[in-house]
């Protein structure tokens, strides 16, 4: 059953995408529309901040592992015999 | 002592007597073992128990409190899904080790004084390593004995400390400790506890032992020993702002590697160190709301993390890797697991209405309430790297991803119900914080679900989705392993047989073949020498007698013919002389 729907997900993409892609926009959109007097935080104050968050971050975080790792800590598996 | 049992007793007791039962009641026993625990531990009353005076030291057992009991409460919840998901394992030795490892655990965080906590500290140590040695491979084997090593260095730390702190105060109490009152015993203690609780540098022997351990084994070591230094850390060690400060550095650091590993095991036990370093942090930020939110994540965490070994060990345990390169495609053979791994992979990353979303925020918050905002941001970007490596990466390679050649089916029932139960308690938890907060330790306020907290959370994770789709192929996974810490003691083990090899043993020899030239030649002389003086010497005074008694002997035995008629004539010659000898007397 698990399958089925799985599968059905998967033979429908682009629809898929579609509908993420709204969720997105939907998402950005109850943030800026939250109210702000009551915020728990100082930087919930600017408007979607942590969608600027999320996208750096990850983008940096992916950037600079992957570097480092390529750089230097990546060894072959018998590295240590 | 009143009707207070330990709940190690179970485990240490328990674990002994199933080597004398075989099928069905063997595994009612191993399963019966821990639901007594949770049960002595739902009927326990805070106070002190079992002290006693020994060594000319006051020891303390049973110290029960919220602080421990929370820990009790999850300990043997935990131990119980641990033996659910082991229910399949035949040998005995493995069930014991992991037995005497759960319960030395519940001693350790019970106990109320150094002494009685180290002695449970060094049980947990050598009763784990055979978790990571039943794998019977050479990797497993030689993990082993480096997990070992660390951990008595660990535990030395600990013991010089504690020997420093009993010259200093006279006695071994375990109490909270000041910033201001803290100097070098309390320091050592609190290093040999850092390691214990992965604190980097210190934290090596973590991703090099748990990966190369049991399928089964994991699901226990990725609970017990981290946890139990965190709870020692939050006894004693509140409001030390340098763990504050590692412990922020140990998130980012876990997630740094988690994004690049190719094991999925290697990928979980570097989440260990990212998740403990949110703990680590809440201790050390020190408010209640901190120190609260650390008890809360510790009791999270070890569900969570154990449903992902689970479903990382039951991939492991039917298609005989774990190495998201040589993985993929499979939600076919494994959609159950598949959806379990789910449920703690959204749980460690903090969606709402699992339980990262009710811990980790706790400590998130008050890093933000006492002005750590540097904190605040890199604890919030460890969170992304936490979905990023565990939920999306893991999730997309292992399951989806490019299809691997292999076909796999569902793990045995035992490990489906241990994960399905799992799965339900990080959601209960999530749903109904309240349940947790109850066990909570100090008093303090906190309600998740805001509308900010909501935004905030889903936007990070939602969009951190976004990013990975877009980049998916930079994170292909590599057949690679990634240098750490470790290097230092695997590379500098073989700097000192180098140094063994290349000047020790040349001096050794150089210095035996020496002795045997030079020194034997002068010690045969010196053998001679003293052999020439006994046999002139003293065999001639001493042994002058014995010549002479040999001399006589030969005489003597030249007269003893054996032949009868010489006898006969012998006797009567004698006989004849005595009478001539009486009668000349005359």
């Amino acid at each position: 059953m698990i399958l089925k729907y799985i599968e059905f997900l998967r033979s429908h993409m682009a629809a898929l995408k579609k509908v993420l892609i709204v969720y997105l926009i939907a998402l950005v959109l109850f943030d800026v529309l939250l109210s702000r007097a009551d915020a728990h935080y100082l930087i919930d104050k600017i408007y979607a901040f942590w969608t600027i968050f999320g996208i750096v971050g990850c983008f940096l975080l992916i950037k600079v592992a992957k570097g480092i790792a390529h750089l230097f800590l990546a060894k072959d598996n018998d590295f240590y015999g | 002592m009143d009707k207070w049992v330990h709940p190690a007793l179970f485990f240490f007791i328990g674990s002994l007597l199933l080597p004398f039962f075989k099928g069905k009641a063997k595994k009612g026993i191993a399963l019966l073992i821990p639901i007594l625990s949770i049960i002595d531990v739902a009927l326990m009353q805070a106070g002190t128990y079992g002290a006693y005076r020994f060594l000319n030291a006051n020891v303390v057992f049973g110290r029960v409190d919220k602080l421990s009991l929370i820990f009790a409460w999850v300990f043997t919840i935990m131990a119980f899904l641990g033996a659910l998901y082991g229910l399949h394992r035949k040998e005995d030795g493995h069930y014991i080790a992991g037995s005497f490892y759960i319960g030395s655990s519940l001693g350790a965080i019970f106990s109320g004084d150094y002494l009685t906590l180290f002695i449970f500290w060094e049980i947990m140590a050598f009763s784990s390593v055979f978790l990571v040695w039943y794998r019977k491979e050479q990797r497993s084997i030689d993990a082993g004995y480096r997990y070992l090593l660390i951990h008595i260095f660990g535990g030395l730390l600990f013991f010089m400390g504690m020997m420093l702190y009993y010259a200093k105060t006279g006695n071994f109490t375990f109490t909270r400790i000041f910033p201001d009152q803290a100097s070098l015993p309390e320091y050592l203690i609190l290093a040999g506890f850092c390691l214990n609780a992965a604190v980097i540098p210190l934290h090596a022997w973590l991703p090099d032992a748990y990966p190369e351990s049991t399928v089964e084994g994991a699901v226990l070591m990725c609970a017990f020993t981290t946890k139990t230094a965190v709870y020692v850390l939050l006894r004693g060690f509140p409001g030390f702002e340098i763990l504050a400060v590692m412990g922020t550095a140990m998130t980012v650091y876990g997630v740094f590697y988690a994004v690049i590993e190719n094991d999925i095991r290697r990928v979980l036990a570097y989440h260990i160190v990212s998740q403990v370093g949110y703990m680590v942090a809440g201790i050390g930020i020190g408010t209640e709301l901190a120190l609260n939110g650390a008890c809360a994540h510790a009791f999270a965490h070890i569900l969570y993390k154990a449903l992902l070994f689970m479903g990382a060990g039951s991939i492991l345990y039917m298609t005989g890797t774990a190495k998201l390169s040589k993985l993929g495609g499979l939600y076919k053979y494994m959609p159950l697991t598949m959806i379990f791994y789910i449920v703690g992979a959204i749980s460690i990353s903090g969606f709402p209405f699992f339980s990262g979303f009710v811990s980790k925020s706790m400590i998130t918050a008050s890093a933000h309430e006492t002005g750590r905002l540097w904190l605040f941001g890199l604890m919030n970007l460890a969170g992304i790297g936490t979905f990023l490596s565990v939920g999306l990466k893991v999730t997309y390679f292992a399951f989806f991803g490019k299809e691997a050649p292999i076909e796999a089916k569902e793990p045995p029932r035992n490990m489906l119900w241990a994960m399905g139960l799992t799965s339900a308690l990080c959601f209960l938890i999530g749903v109904f914080p309240d349940a947790l907060y109850i066990l909570l330790p100090y008093k303090s306020e906190y309600h998740p679900y805001t509308s900010h907290h909501f935004a905030e959370m889903l936007q990070i994770l939602s969009f951190t989705g976004l990013v990975f789709f877009l980049l998916v192929k930079k994170l292909s996974p590599e057949d690679k392993m990634n240098l750490d810490v470790d290097y230092i003691y695997r590379k500098g083990g073989r700097i000192f047989m180098w140094i063994d090899n290349r000047i020790v043993s040349p001096i050794d020899a150089f210095w035996g073949e020496l002795y045997r030239t030079l020194g034997l030649r002068l010690l045969f002389i010196n053998a001679k020498i003293s052999y020439a003086f006994d046999r002139t010497v003293i065999d001639g005074i001493v042994d002058g007698s014995a010549v002479s008694v040999r001399t006589l002997g030969f005489v003597v035995r030249k007269l003893q013919t054996g032949r009868i008629q010489a006898y006969v004539g012998m006797s009567l010659f004698i006989f004849f002389f005595i009478i001539w000898f009486i009668l000349m007397g005359r």
